[in-house]
């Protein structure tokens, strides 16, 4: 049975205004319908200080149509009434976050208007993310010595534990407590071998588990971000939580991330997900910076022969193939897995040990593309909102 | 409206614009009824609120799969209210008709700038399929 514009429009009757009691059809705000097979279109004309308002009479006549015999699919639409001069709007200032604070002042902003170039967390030169396609390869092991590591390079480092789910940092770095009060009712972050940590594993109890929904989640990390006095910083490391999920989305959205870096171990199923995080880090216009190899050969405590449990060399070769820097390989090794349990990390406890070598060796060549990359302008177009 | 803030993978539309035709400057002019792109040469290309709005890369517009979008009509004479960069490569746009999901990567608004004239005739076109108007 096919419908008819009429029918529609009587369905319709039963919408009415709340302020009024008037049905929206005698009011004349429904549009022209369309009747497409059993697709049905149309449009309510909704005051434009009101839209929001009648967000539920759309859903409603939607509904209401929905029930009609014949109807297949309905699609009701709200548009402004816009009433010139009216109303002005007011540019609200929500800005967000230009990865490179000195481009606003650069002087280029010509003719009127503002430039709604700003900075996040003042202070921070550069925010790096360390990144897993999946658990368990050794990310917030990596991100605690590759912190210390710029720190030992001479470098002002912190680290933000952004694993919401399974802060390690507090374990990692061995500090227990409570974050204190700082500067401008901001949270003083913990310490650690002279490295500044924040992490939601301060906050709650190591076993109790965080029941977390996402906006939680989003809301828990820009405030660790935003409300924690990181003090001046060349390097902020993120510990990100694992995988390509709401919590990443948010990081790469709201904060200038200066790039990731992608931490995988050479095992075939490792990569099929680190390439997902890259792939996730390109769609978001953050720049991977390279992947480092984990666990990459097997040292035996006791003959010192070297296996290759999750066979070796896959990053590099992985990297080479999706055109990213392939950053080294950490062995595994016991003395790096005690010393993490035991809140001692690698770089921290034998900074002269090979494996402590090979972070340092890392950090340095990330700090240098981070410099190198500081007075980037290409990248992000400068907004301006004319007054 | 739901707040469907996701990277989709309907966002790839004019993904094939290489980096260095970004434009420098996205400019939300006083009368709030176009954007004003600038592009490196100094050339300067205006896309209006009207087209962004019904061509807006939302859930809402564009639904959630090949042939699931739906054809906006009627925003003829709507304004933008204000600009919000999300993260490094967009920009989200709010409108004063309360649509405010859809987010604009600096790629989708450089598709839009530089296939103006065909987007706009397509849409045109839309319009009188769907039997709706601009105003």
């Amino acid at each position: 049975m096919s419908i008819s514009k009429e029918d529609v429009r009587s369905s319709l009757e039963s919408v009415k205004l709340p302020e009024s009691g008037e049905s929206i059809v005698t009011r004349g705000l429904v549009s022209e319908i369309v009747i497409a097979g059993g697709r049905v279109y149309f449009a309510i004309t909704a005051p434009s200080d009101k839209a929001d308002s009648y967000e539920s009479l759309r859903v409603e006549a939607e509904l209401v149509v929905a029930k009609l015999d014949g109807v297949e699919s309905v699609r009701a639409s709200l548009t402004a009434e816009h009433t010139p001069g009216a109303k002005t709007s007011v540019p609200t200032n929500k800005v967000g976050a230009s990865r490179n604070p000195s481009r606003s002042t650069s002087g280029k902003a010509a003719g009127g208007g503002r430039s709604t170039q700003a900075i996040i967390i003042e202070g921070v030169k550069h925010i790096v993310a360390v990144a897993s396609g999946k658990g368990g390869v050794g990310k917030s092991t990596t991100a605690a010595n590759l912190a210390l590591a710029f720190h030992a390079n001479g470098q002002a480092c912190a680290v933000l534990d952004a694993d919401i789910y399974g802060p390690s940092m507090p374990r990692l770095f061995g500090i227990k407590g409570r974050p204190g009060p700082g500067l401008g009712g901001k949270l003083k972050p913990m310490s650690g071998y002279d490295i500044s940590v924040m992490s939601m594993g301060f906050l709650v109890d190591e076993d109790m588990p965080m029941i977390w929904r996402g906006p939680m989640v989003i809301s828990a990390l820009t405030q660790m971000l935003r409300e924690v006095d990181w003090g001046k910083l060349d390097v902020l490391v993120v510990d990100m939580p694992p995988g390509t999920g709401d919590a990443q989305l948010t990081m790469a959205q709201q904060v200038p991330l200066a790039g990731a870096i992608i931490v995988s171990t050479p095992q075939d199923l490792a990569l099929i997900d680190a390439r997902k995080g890259l792939a996730m880090f390109n769609k978001v216009g953050v720049p991977v910076l390279g992947i480092i190899e984990n666990m990459s050969t097997f040292i035996c405590p006791h003959c010192s022969e070297e296996s290759h449990i999750f066979g070796h060399g896959g990053a590099r070769l992985e990297a080479d193939k999706l055109g990213v820097p392939f950053l080294g390989e950490i062995a595994l090794d016991m003395v790096i897995r005690i010393g993490s349990d035991e809140g001692n990390p690698i770089v921290a406890a034998d900074k002269d040990s090979v494996h402590a070598k090979a972070y340092l060796n890392i950090a340095a060549q990330i700090w240098t593309t981070l410099e190198a990359h500081s007075d980037r302008t290409d990248a992000i177009p400068r907004l301006v909102i004319e007054d | 409206m739901g707040r469907l803030n996701g990277v989709s993978s309907n966002d790839l539309v004019g993904e094939s614009t290489s980096d260095n035709h970004l434009p420098e400057e996205i400019r939300l002019t006083r009368k709030r009824d176009c954007l004003q792109l600038t592009f490196n040469e100094g050339e300067h290309i205006s896309v209006s609120a009207e087209m962004l709005r019904v061509k807006s890369p939302s859930a809402e517009v564009r639904g959630h799969g090949p042939n699931d979008g739906i054809t906006v009509g009627g925003k003829k004479n709507i304004r933008i209210n204000t600009l919000e960069q999300v993260g490094n490569y967009a920009v989200r746009i709010s409108f004063d008709d309360g649509h405010d999901t859809g987010i604009y990567t600096w790629k989708y608004l450089t598709y839009l700038a530089n296939e103006h004239d065909r987007i706009w005739a397509e849409y045109l076109s839309e319009l009188v399929v769907a039997g709706l108007r601009r105003a």
